[in-house]
C-alpha cells in the first residue's frame, strides 16, 4: 500500500484536511449525543408499563349537579355506570379509578413498612373499585386480587383499620425489601393510615411516567374512587374491539346520569399527550441527525472533488506511468479514510466533552461507549460513500491529461 | 469603498451561480436550525413582563412541618405556594401598591343554548388587582372592583376564546353566564393574551395558556372551589368540610405583590417577618423564619422555568451552525484559490493584502446575509412545526420570531460568514503575485 506517500500528500495540504477532520469530529460529537438523548427520551415512552395499553379506554366524568355531591348517590351511580359499561358488546372489563395511570395527574402519599423507622417512601396510589386488576391487565405474581368482601366494604367501615392493597413489584422491593410481602403492612409515618398487602403485580405504572427511578412505584387501594368534581373509569375492550367500543362509552354513561360532562380517550392518546414534549424532541433530534450527516457528507464530497480537480495532471501522470484505475480509486479512498479516521479520533474526545457539558448544563444522560463506537462506524462508512463519487471521477482521468498543459 | 466591494462580490457570486446557491443554502440551513433553538430558548427564558419584572414579587412563607423541609433536595426552600390562611392574613396588609392571590380551578359553564352541552373551563380565581398588575389587555369592559370582591359578587371576566364560544365574539358586557350553580354577570372580555412563560403561575408548566375565565377569589369558600393545580400538605386536615380544608396548612395559592420602590420592598419584608413572628406566638409556622420575596426573574430561575432540554437544543443548534460554516470553508477555499491568478494581477497592480482580505470577507458576508434571510424564512416554518409537535397538533403559538430573534438570526448569519470566510480570505490575500503573473 502507498500509505506513506498518501500520508505525506495529506500533510502537504494540511489546512484542507484538518477542516474535514474537524468537521467530522464535531459531527460525531453532535450525532452521538443527539442519538443518546433521543434513545433516552424514546426509552421512557417505550418502557413496558405492564398495562394492556392497546385495549384500554379512559372515561372521565365531571358531574355538575348538586345531587352528585352526595356520596351515597355517587356510589349508586358508580355501580350503575360500571354495569352499563360492562354490558356493552366488546367490553371485556371495566373499573372505576381515582386517576388515570400515565396521565401526569394523580395522588401520592408516604408509606414505610410497619415496624421500621425508614424514611417514608413516595407512594403513588390509585383508589379502585372492583375489576381493576382484570381491566388494567396487570399480571399478579404473588398473592391475590381484592376479594368481593374487601371491595364491598365502605370507607367508613375501614375507619382507623388497615385496608387491603395490591402493590407493584418495584414498590414491594423498595418498601419491604422483598418481592412477595403478602400480609405485611405499610403505614404513614404518623401511623394513622395503613394497608396490608394482598397481592403483588409484575409491573404497574403510576401517573408520572417521566419520574425516572420511581415510575414503577405504584399501589392499588380498594375504596370509593371519584369525588363530587370528577370520576374516572377505565374500560378494557376485547382484542381488536377498541374502535367499536370507543364511540359507545359516552352514551352508556350519560344514559345512567345525564348531568355530567364526559370525555372519552384511549389510554394510548393519553400517554402520547403526557409524552408529547419527549416525542417531539425525538423527532427534532432525528431530523437534526439526518441533516447533519447530509451536510457533512456534502462537505466531504466537495473537498474530495476539489482535491481531485486540483490533481488532475498529477493523476494523469500516474496513469501514464502505469497506475491502474483501481490504484487511483484506492488512493483517494485511502486518503479519505485517513482524514476521516483522524476526525473520528478527535471526535471521541469532543463527544465526551460535549456529553459532559450537556450533562452539566442540562442533566443529559451519560454516554455509553457502544453508542460512540456505533456512531464512528456509521460516520466512517458515510464518509467513504461520500468520497466514492469523486474518487471514481479521479479514476476515470485519462493518462493523456498528463501531456496537456491546462 | 464598501459599494465597490459589494459590486465585485455580486459579480463574483453571479459568475458561479451553482456554487453561490450552495453557499447560501449552507448558511440558510445552519441559521434556520440555530435560530429555531435560540428562539425556543429565548421564549422560555425571556422576561414575560419587561416593564415591571423588578417590581412584582412572589410571596413565600414556610408553613411546613418542623420534621422536614418542603423539598428534601433543596432544604433551604420554603413551599412554592401559600395556604388559604396565609393569603387571607397577608391580603389584609395595605403596603403593596397592588396585590393578587390566585389559583387555577375547573368550573362548569352552562351555555344559554340548550343544544350545546355544559363544558369545563379552566378558571383563574383571583382578585381585581390581578389585571392591572399583570397588564392584562381588555377587549370589552374591565375587571371587577374591590367592592365587588368584598361583596363576593358573582361577576366574571371572560377570555376572548370563551367569549367567542358563548357569545359569538360580541361585546358581552352585562350579559349573564351560568357557572356551576349560579348566574354570573360578565364585566369584561380579555383580549388575546398569552404571557410566555406563564409567569404568574408556573406550577403546571410555564408554556400553558392563560385561563379561560376569571372570577373573584372571595367566592371560593361558598362555591367550594378547589384548585385544579397542585395542592400539597404535610398532614391531613381535621374535619371533612370545605371550611376545614381552608383552615388547613395545605398550600395551593400563588400570591404576588407589587412593590414599586426598594423602600416599599423593605417595608413589606419587615411586615412578613413580623407576621410570621405573630403566627409563631399562636403556635403556627413552627419552622425557622424563611420568607421569600422574589421578583419575576428570580422566581422564574428558582422554579426552573427553562427546561434542561431547551439548553441542550440551544447548544446543539449552535454547533450545527458551526458545522455548516466549517463545511463552507472548504468550498470557499476552492472558489477563492481558483481565482488566485486574478488576485495575483490585482496584487501586482497595487491592491494591498488588507484590501484583498476585506474584499473576500465582504463577499462571504453577502453570502451570509442572503443565507440568513433564507434561513430566517425557513425558521418560521420549523417553528410552526415545533408548535404543532409540542401542542399535539393544536398549533398554539408557543414559539414565534420576534424582533430580537430576527436580530439574533442576522447576527448568527454574520458570525457564520466570518467563521466560514476568514481562513479562505486570509489564504487568498497571501498569494504571491509573481507566481501567477508568470503563468498568465
Amino acid at each position: 500500500m502507498e500509505l506513506g506517500p498518501i500520508f505525506r500528500a495529506v500533510m502537504h495540504q494540511k489546512g484542507r484536511f484538518w477542516l474535514v477532520a474537524l468537521e467530522v469530529a464535531i459531527t460525531l460529537a453532535i450525532v452521538v449525543n443527539c442519538v443518546n438523548l433521543a434513545l433516552d427520551l424514546r426509552g421512557k415512552y417505550d418502557r413496558p408499563t405492564g398495562l394492556a395499553e392497546e385495549e384500554l379506554i379512559t372515561v372521565q366524568v365531571e358531574p355538575y349537579t348538586e345531587e352528585l355531591a352526595d356520596e351515597d348517590y355517587r356510589d349508586v351511580v358508580r355501580e350503575r355506570d360500571l354495569e352499563a359499561l360492562r354490558a356493552l358488546p366488546g367490553v371485556e372489563a371495566a373499573t372505576a379509578i381515582s386517576a388515570i395511570p400515565l396521565s401526569g395527574g394523580g395522588s401520592a402519599t408516604g408509606r414505610r413498612a410497619r415496624g421500621t423507622e425508614d424514611e417514608p417512601s413516595t407512594t403513588p396510589y390509585f383508589v379502585v373499585s372492583s375489576g381493576a386488576v382484570e381491566t388494567l391487565g396487570v399480571e399478579l405474581v404473588a398473592g391475590r386480587d381484592f376479594t368481593a368482601a374487601e371491595l364491598a366494604m365502605r370507607t367508613e367501615d375501614f375507619e382507623g383499620e388497615t385496608t387491603p392493597a395490591v402493590v407493584s413489584r418495584a414498590y414491594a422491593e423498595k418498601v419491604f425489601g422483598r418481592p412477595d410481602p403478602i400480609g405485611m403492612v405499610m403505614e404513614s409515618s404518623e401511623a394513622d393510615s395503613s394497608e396490608y398487602v394482598v397481592g403483588v403485580v409484575d409491573r404497574m405504572p403510576n401517573s408520572w411516567p417521566d419520574y425516572e427511578e420511581a415510575a414503577e412505584l405504584s399501589v392499588l387501594m380498594s375504596g370509593r374512587p371519584g369525588d363530587h368534581r370528577r370520576a374516572y373509569y377505565m374500560v378494557r375492550a376485547e382484542p381488536g374491539a377498541l374502535d367499536a367500543v370507543f364511540p359507545m362509552l359516552d352514551e352508556a354513561v350519560l344514559g345512567v346520569e345525564p348531568r355530567r360532562i364526559v370525555e372519552v380517550r384511549t389510554l394510548l392518546d393519553q400517554k402520547r399527550e403526557t409524552f408529547a414534549a419527549n416525542l417531539a424532541l425525538v423527532k427534532i433530534l432525528s431530523a437534526i441527525i439526518a441533516l447533519l450527516v447530509f451536510v457533512t457528507g456534502l462537505g466531504v464530497v466537495g473537498l474530495t472533488s476539489f482535491s481531485v480537480t486540483q490533481r488532475r495532471r498529477q493523476i494523469g501522470t500516474r496513469r501514464a506511468l502505469g497506475a491502474t484505475q483501481g490504484a487511483i480509486l484506492r488512493y483517494f479512498l485511502v486518503e479519505n479514510w485517513l482524514v476521516i479516521g483522524l476526525g473520528l479520533a478527535l471526535g471521541v474526545g469532543l463527544t465526551y466533552g460535549l456529553n459532559y457539558a450537556l450533562a452539566e448544563a442540562a442533566a443529559a444522560p451519560k454516554l455509553g461507549w457502544e453508542l460512540l463506537a456505533g456512531g464512528a462506524v456509521v460516520l466512517w462508512a458515510a464518509g467513504l460513500a461520500a468520497a466514492l463519487w469523486p474518487a471514481l471521477r479521479a479514476a476515470r482521468v485519462a493518462p493523456v491529461v498528463a501531456t496537456r498543459t491546462v | 469603498m464598501l459599494a465597490y466591494q459589494l459590486r465585485i462580490a455580486a459579480n463574483s457570486l453571479r459568475r458561479t451561480p451553482v456554487l453561490s446557491a450552495l453557499l447560501v443554502a449552507g448558511i440558510a440551513l445552519g441559521v434556520a436550525v440555530a435560530t429555531t433553538f435560540v428562539t425556543t430558548f429565548h421564549v422560555m427564558a425571556s422576561d414575560p413582563i419587561p416593564g415591571k419584572s423588578r417590581q412584582l414579587f412572589y410571596v413565600q412563607v414556610d408553613n411546613w412541618t418542623p420534621d422536614r423541609p418542603w423539598d428534601r433536595d433543596r432544604p433551604e426552600e420554603p413551599p412554592d405556594q401559600l395556604s388559604w390562611r396565609e393569603v387571607q392574613n397577608l391580603l389584609a396588609s395595605d403596603l403593596p401598591a397592588r396585590q393578587a392571590a390566585s389559583f387555577k380551578a375547573n368550573l362548569t359553564v352552562h351555555p344559554e343554548s340548550r343544544e350545546e352541552r355544559p363544558f369545563r373551563a379552566l378558571t383563574r380565581v383571583t382578585r381585581p388587582d390581578f389585571f392591572e398588575m399583570f397588564e392584562v389587555p381588555f377587549l370589552y369592559g374591565g375587571p371587577w372592583d374591590a367592592a365587588a370582591e368584598a361583596a363576593r359578587s358573582p361577576v366574571v371576566v371572560l377570555g376572548e376564546a370563551t367569549n367567542r364560544r358563548l357569545f359569538g365574539g360580541d361585546d358581552s358586557v352585562g350579559r349573564t353566564v351560568r357557572i356551576e350553580d349560579r348566574p354570573f354577570t360578565v364585566l369584561g372580555v380579555v383580549a388575546p393574551w398569552a404571557p410566555r412563560p406563564k409567569f404568574y403561575d408556573v406550577t403546571n408548566g410555564a408554556l400553558q395558556d392563560p385561563e379561560e375565565l376569571y372570577v373573584p377569589l372571595s367566592l371560593t369558600p361558598e362555591m367550594e372551589i378547589r384548585s385544579a393545580g397542585n395542592t400539597s400538605n404535610w398532614k391531613p386536615w381535621d374535619g371533612e368540610e370545605f371550611a376545614d380544608f381552608l383552615e388547613s396548612e395545605s398550600v395551593w395559592l400563588q400570591m404576588w405583590v407589587e412593590l414599586p420602590t426598594a423602600q416599599a420592598r423593605q417595608e413589606y419584608e419587615d411586615f412578613l417577618a413580623a407576621y410570621v413572628h405573630e403566627q409563631q406566638q399562636v403556635g403556627r409556622l413552627t419552622r425557622p423564619v424563611n420568607n421569600r420575596l422574589r421578583d419575576v426573574r428570580e422566581w422564574m430561575t428558582v422554579s426552573e422555568v427553562v427546561p434542561p432540554e431547551a439548553k441542550t437544543m440551544l447548544i446543539i443548534g449552535l454547533l450545527f451552525l458551526l458545522v455548516c460554516s466549517i463545511n463552507l470553508i472548504g468550498i470557499l477555499l476552492g472558489k477563492f484559490l481558483g481565482r488566485a491568478p486574478e488576485v495575483g494581477v490585482r496584487r501586482a497592480l497595487g491592491a494591498s493584502r488588507g484590501s484583498v482580505f476585506a474584499q473576500h470577507l465582504v463577499e462571504c458576508e453577502v453570502v451570509a446575509l442572503l443565507g440568513g434571510a433564507v434561513g430566517l424564512a425557513l425558521s418560521t416554518v420549523t417553528l410552526r412545526v415545533l408548535n404543532r409537535l409540542f401542542t399535539e397538533g393544536a398549533e398554539r403559538e408557543l414559539f414565534t420570531l420576534d424582533l430580537t430573534m430576527l436580530g439574533a438570526g442576522v447576527a448568527l448569519a454574520l458570525a457564520a460568514g466570518i467563521v466560514a470566510g476568514a481562513y479562505p480570505a486570509w489564504r487568498i490575500c497571501r498569494v504571491a503575485p509573481a507566481t501567477y503573473l508568470k503563468q498568465q
